[in-house]
């Protein structure tokens, strides 16, 4: 009976430590998925996916990282350039404010529209939101879907 | 559903699925074998212990629920999804540990009669937990747009206080509870189900009315809020939270709702000063119920000195923590705990609100330890789907329906272990029970569907919600 008493012990201490495997596996590989996520550069506070564009610049599907500060419009010297007839030199601009995007019209020919309504001034912009600017449509999105 | 070139090549599959594009979830695979193989050697421990035989228990029992374990498996690499591979091996721990605690329970605590002959506890829960497998993969699998949550909030939100209402009026008292809603055969705790609605309603509203809540042009005092008619949720679901310790005297949901509610409110603006208006609020209510009704201040002197009255109203408590105390560092074995004292259980209702006492008494602190960590690994898949969600509404929905498991867990083990007051509500996968399993299904389906990277994008917002509301405004 002492050799069963033994087993007894030995299987129960087992159960016990593969508990504790299963738990170090699932941890280990919660670490690699951590570690690839943090490898992968993620400066930016958002991206900006371009959904359509008729004119081709911006390319469709073409996806920007976003500064704090991004300047929209025709100008070359705009962050994102959009070759479109409907867009005004300087167009428009997305500004990160501290915990949430915004979209200001720099007083456009054409007007920004978010998800098809018309920006007054300053508008919130949430992750998922349509911008707008003449025919070129894009999305706001957030930095990296891992 | 695209039609892709393969699609000609195996003309014979039925077409109503679409497409059959199988993925291997060589993680999940290799997870699944360790649980497969602890589960397997904790029912040889209780086997050993109970029938002095080396053998496993109720072998028949594991191997169904295993064969269901692998069953969602394979669904899942045929239907190709690339869902999260961690969080159905942790769930399928949970499950296999609850399956061995009831079938070493006493099976007459629960019994149901089919056709002639009578099942008892283990059985019923190994239904349940099959059931409840079937469901999170079908979701998982099937759920590929989520515009039936988020366009129809409102309509959720009326379901949920509809079936909140009911229980109300037509719920059955049980122990002093109302928490059992019974129409002819079916019986439920719509609680449960409500905790779901309530994630996917708030998630709705949180991620349209995120910007509004961020802004502060209300001053009270040195707190900067929101304009204020964006405030009344937050009263509206104080409110709801008293009525459901009022009238159905459940102190575990309402402190469940409530939490959670909280939490997604910081998660989603950031806003401290929101919380600490919340909590607040729930110090005044707690107070306010405190002194008005006698079951919520008896929950308290309870907590307070269990020992005030160890054979009455504090003898659940007393011994839980005395079955604690046996267990030890490493337990007394699986099997071997709880003997019945007097030809009764030493903690009545075990099986849905002690079940974390009995482990700790046979899988002692070391085990309790690990079965916490599977628990909190469910929670970081969540956080994490909810960190790596495309947009506002489906973080929002994967971040609450996470934190309602872990702060279900989390009320239920402090209340067993005399951290906070006993509540009634269940542990999450492991606790006895239909309502709870399914509901915590659904909850994993949500999140392993939201979780594919191949799910379809977010759908456009509409106009107008907020962003006329705005407009309206000066600024």
């Amino acid at each position: 009976m002492d050799g069963f008493l033994a087993v007894i012990w030995i299987v129960r201490l087992l159960f016990l430590a593969l508990l504790y495997l299963f738990l170090a596996r699932v941890v280990r590989s919660l670490l690699r998925d951590l570690r690839a996520a943090a490898r992968e550069p993620s400066s930016s506070l958002g991206r900006l996916i371009v959904l359509d564009s008729p004119s081709g610049e911006p390319p469709q599907g073409r996806s920007f990282d976003l500064d704090a500060i991004t300047t929209l419009g025709r100008d070359v010297n705009n962050a994102i350039v959009i070759e479109d007839p409907f867009a005004s030199a300087e167009h428009a601009v997305l500004t990160y404010r501290g915990q949430s995007w915004y979209v200001e019209d720099l007083g456009s020919t054409n007007g920004t529209y978010v998800n098809g309504g018309p920006v007054a001034d300053l508008s919130p912009l949430g992750y998922g939101d349509e911008v707008a600017i003449g025919q070129v449509r894009l999305r706001l999105e957030r930095a990296r879907p891992a | 559903m695209s039609v892709s070139p393969r699609a000609a090549s195996a003309p014979t599959l039925p077409r109503i699925l679409g497409p059959i594009h199988p993925r291997p979830r060589w993680t999940e695979a290799r997870l699944l074998g360790i649980v497969a193989v602890a589960l397997i050697v904790g029912s040889l421990s209780l086997g050993m212990t109970l029938a002095h035989r080396f053998a496993p228990y109720d072998a028949g029992g594991l191997a169904i629920y295993l064969a269901a374990l692998g069953g969602a498996h394979v669904a899942q690499v045929l239907a190709g999804r690339r869902s999260d591979q961690i969080l159905l091996p942790a769930v399928g721990l949970l499950g296999g540990i609850s399956l061995l605690l009831m079938q070493r329970l006493p099976q007459d605590l629960v019994t149901l009669k089919v056709g002639g002959s009578t099942i008892g506890l283990g059985d019923i829960q190994l239904a349940w937990l099959c059931l409840a497998i079937a469901v999170a993969t079908t979701l998982g699998i099937v759920v590929r747009s989520d515009t039936w949550l988020r366009r129809y909030k409102y309509t959720w939100a009326a379901v949920g206080i509809a079936l909140l209402l009911l229980t109300f009026v037509l719920g059955v008292d049980v122990g002093g509870q109302r928490l059992t809603l019974r129409i002819g055969p079916v019986s439920g705790q719509p609680s449960e189900l409500l905790k779901v609605i309530l994630v996917v309603f708030l998630a709705g509203y949180l991620s349209e009315n995120r910007p509004l809540l961020i802004e502060q042009d209300t001053r009270l005092g040195p707190l900067r809020l929101p304009p204020l008619p964006y405030l009344a949720p937050m009263v509206a679901m104080w409110a709801i939270a008293l009525g459901i310790v009022v009238v159905q005297r459940d102190l575990g949901a309402a402190l469940l709702f409530y939490a959670v509610f909280l939490a997604l409110l910081y998660a989603a603006t950031g806003r401290l000063s929101l919380v600490l208006i919340g909590l607040v609020l729930f110090v005044l209510g707690s107070a306010l119920m405190a002194s008005l009704f006698d079951h919520v201040r008896a929950r308290i002197d309870i907590w307070i000195d269990p020992f005030a009255d160890p054979l009455g109203t504090g003898y659940q408590i007393v011994q839980s923590l005395h079955a604690f105390a046996r267990g030890g560092l490493l337990g007394v074995g699986l099997g071997a705990g709880l003997p019945m004292v007097g030809g009764r259980l030493p903690i009545p209702e075990i099986h849905t609100d002690f079940p974390l006492a009995a482990l700790g008494e046979e899988l002692g602190l070391v085990g309790v330890i690990a079965i916490l960590g599977v628990y909190l690994v469910v929670v970081e898949r969540g956080l994490r789907i909810g960190a790596s969600a495309a947009d506002d509404f489906r973080s929002i929905l994967a971040t609450g329906l996470a934190l309602v498991i872990g702060v279900q867990a989390v009320i239920i083990a402090a209340g067993d272990l005399k951290v906070l007051p006993l509540t009634g509500v269940t542990l999450p996968f492991i606790s006895y029970g239909g309502s709870s399993l399914l509901a915590n299904a659904v909850v994993v389906g949500l999140l392993l569907a939201l979780s594919d990277k191949g799910v379809e994008p977010p759908p456009p917002p509409t106009a107008g919600g907020w962003r006329s509301r705005l407009r309206r405004r000066p600024r």
